[in-house]
């Protein structure tokens, strides 16, 4: 199997702060990769770096994705190549229709693919419905983005995001954070729905209680802007067990 | 033809010019002696501070002929360079010379209005009614000067829309305005839609508001374009009275336009929420220039107020000015302004779903205007005023008058070339 990402000596900062020192990744395609580590060790800055957010300088390295380096692309170019980032604390949009914006998305992506829009009726018959099957209420669609939105409710809204835009590469920045256990049941199952041995993912989690739901193929431990181990699933137990100081430099 | 600027130091020939307009009565000795008192506006006159007002002011001009004509039976009430023209059957209008004058207005151009003006056009409300004012400019490089005097009765419901078409008035000036007496228990919404563009005709609208006892007002302002304009309001609260001010400001090009405006709570238990956002593009100038004054007699206010604006160019200017007087302690106030860019956070979230960066900042601009237009409850006037906003945003660079009159409505913004 090939890979779907490749992260190769990968140095950013924010600000003057250097927080990614030649960091290396391979993600294969169709595979669920987790990432843990300590906090402060790089893991929002790494998913922030693959998604081009404005805050993160990359100083050197490559992200390949589908073999393409997009290190240099729009955030908006990326999303629409299909790389999609499930936000840790999902920004408040007020004024902007919760609906209006995730049918403009899903637009902008169909356009990108050549495939036909959506139509008002499409999209709300298919956003409800996964709306429903997230537990998520119908009115939320309604609301102004994320505003007034519970943890959970947000999370839920990434969520249907995720669905109704059937990205390539998804990556789930602590999702579990706050989640109640019908929460995190309901979000794992989206997750689950995706997975068709194609679609990568990559779960940052400081815990493991996800993982008993989305089973991983992969875990990687960041620490100090590098990642110091690979290893399979049972990485997870020995993680919990012995902690990240317990993990020499590899 | 008529030299504004030279008033202040002639006193003698305004007098002249009220005998002229044969004004001989109360009111308009109450406004000279006012406006004696304030002198005319100069770049020094505070409340002018942010806005051009000298050229108007040091320009001869003509001013525009009041000659009454038979008024048409129409579904809205147009006035054609400050000349009804048409009304419909259920509305009471008529000239009148006997009008009341807010004593205490804080700015000289209201009582120059009434100088002015023998005569305003009186609408008197009876009845729950709708009310759709179509102002009509024709005359280039013409003072067009005139006052409305609105009464309603008591516990009446009242909506006033105002919108403006002036494209062939170019260089004009119009310094019109309207005294708005909100009976005892009445309710009023006024919606003010009015699309300027460069070249065309420079208002300066003077208005005052008296609220009775337990009344309520409902003042929205939206005043969109490329080109300079200026509302200055006065708002008196009695008893157990209500004022909400909305103003939304999209302002492009060199445009100078906004707010100036003293709310007074006069009565006790009065309560005022005036609210302004501002969207600053190129090099245009913003103003809010608000104040909230609590008289001793105001115990129990309760009065907010509060500027937002966006500035989408490193060239826009916000003058944000809010401001709180207050005289007496049993009260609850606040008020702040906030002056900023399109927030990033916001943008980068709309962008990582596939969405460009220009489709989100438009995203977030008619969101940011949306919070005001949303609010108003005629669905047909909500809808006419989100068309006006979207015509100046997605017209881009270019703004331009255009020989047919849109639905009544105001300026028609060009396509971009």
């Amino acid at each position: 199997m090939s890979n779907m990402v490749e992260i190769k000596d990968l140095y950013a900062s924010i600000g003057d702060k250097k927080i990614l020192k030649g960091l290396n990744l391979d993600l294969e395609e169709g595979k669920v990769h987790v990432i843990m580590g300590p906090n402060g060790a790089g893991k929002s800055t790494l998913s922030k770096a693959i998604v081009g957010h404005y805050d993160i300088e990359v100083e050197k390295g490559d992200i390949l994705y589908k073999g393409e380096n997009i290190v240099d692309e729009e955030p908006e170019m990326r999303a629409l190549k299909g790389i999609f980032m499930s936000f840790q604390n999902p920004v408040e949009v007020p004024g902007v229709n919760n609906a209006y914006f995730l049918r403009t998305a899903v637009n902008a992506k169909r356009k990108f693919e050549g495939k036909e829009e959506l139509n008002a009726a499409e999209f709300l018959r298919k956003a409800k419905e996964l709306a429903k099957e997230l537990g998520m209420k119908p009115e939320l669609l309604n609301r102004s983005l994320n505003e007034g939105f519970s943890g959970g409710e947000k999370k839920r809204n990434e969520t249907l995001q995720m669905l109704m835009l059937e990205p390539d590469f998804i990556i789930l920045d602590e999702i579990d954070s706050g989640l109640d256990v019908d929460a995190l049941r309901s979000v794992s199952e989206g997750i689950n729905k995706l997975k068709d041995g194609k679609r990568t993912f990559l779960i940052i989690t400081h815990y493991s209680r996800i993982l008993d739901y989305v089973g991983p193929d992969y875990v990687h431990v960041l620490k100090d802007g590098k990642i110091i181990k690979s290893g399979g699933p049972e990485l997870v137990s020995k993680l919990e067990e012995e902690g990240y100081a317990a993990l020499g430099e590899s | 033809m008529l030299l504004l600027g030279s008033l202040d130091m002639q006193a003698l020939q305004l007098q002249n010019a009220i005998e002229v307009y044969g004004s001989q009565n109360e009111a308009a000795k109450l406004a000279l002696s006012r406006l004696k008192e304030l002198g005319l506006p100069t770049k020094k006159t505070e409340q002018y501070r942010y806005f051009d007002i000298e050229p108007l002011m040091k320009q001869e001009w003509k001013l525009a002929s009041k000659e009454k004509r038979d008024i048409e039976e129409a579904d809205f009430l147009e006035i054609v360079d400050g000349v009804v023209t048409k009304a419909p059957k259920d509305v009471e209008v008529r000239y009148q010379k006997e009008r009341k004058i807010e004593a205490g207005h804080f700015d000289p151009l209201y009582y120059l209005g009434h100088l002015l003006n023998e005569e305003v056009i009186t609408i008197k409300v009876q009845s729950d009614a709708n009310i759709k004012i179509v102002h009509h400019y024709t005359l280039p490089k013409t003072l067009i000067s005139y006052r409305i005097a609105i009464e309603t009765a008591p516990n009446i419901s009242l909506q006033l829309s105002e919108s403006f078409n002036g494209c062939d008035a170019t260089e004009s000036f119009v310094m019109a305005g309207y005294d708005l007496y909100v009976a005892r228990d009445a309710r009023v919404e006024v919606i003010k839609d009015e699309t300027l563009v460069e070249g065309i005709y420079t208002p300066v609208f003077s208005n005052f508001v008296h609220l009775a006892e337990q009344s309520f007002a409902k003042i929205f302002t939206f005043d969109f374009g490329n080109a300079d304009g200026l509302q200055l309001l006065q708002a008196k609260l009695e008893e157990n009275s209500e004022i909400v001010a909305d103003h939304l400001l999209y302002v492009k090009g060199e445009g100078k336009r906004g707010t100036v405006s003293q709310i007074v709570h006069a009565g006790i238990n009065a309560k005022s929420d005036q609210k302004a956002k501002n969207i600053l593009q190129d090099k245009a100038r913003g103003i809010f220039d608000a104040l909230i004054k609590i008289d001793p007699t105001g115990a129990g206010t309760k009065a907010h107020q509060n500027s937002k604006a966006v500035l989408l160019n490193d060239g826009a200017y916000m003058a944000s000015k809010p401001q709180l007087e207050i005289y007496i302690d049993d009260v609850e106030a606040s008020h702040g302004s906030t002056i900023g860019e399109l927030d990033e956070d916001q943008l980068f979230y709309i962008r990582s779903r596939g969405i460009t960066l220009e489709e989100a900042r438009k995203m977030l601009i008619l969101a940011f205007a949306n919070e005001i237009i949303d609010d108003i409850e005629d669905p047909d006037v909500r809808e006419s005023v989100h068309l006006s906003f979207e015509r100046v945003y997605y017209g881009q660079g270019q703004l331009e008058c255009i020989a047919t009159c849109h639905g009544c409505s105001d300026a028609i913004i060009g396509e971009e070339q």
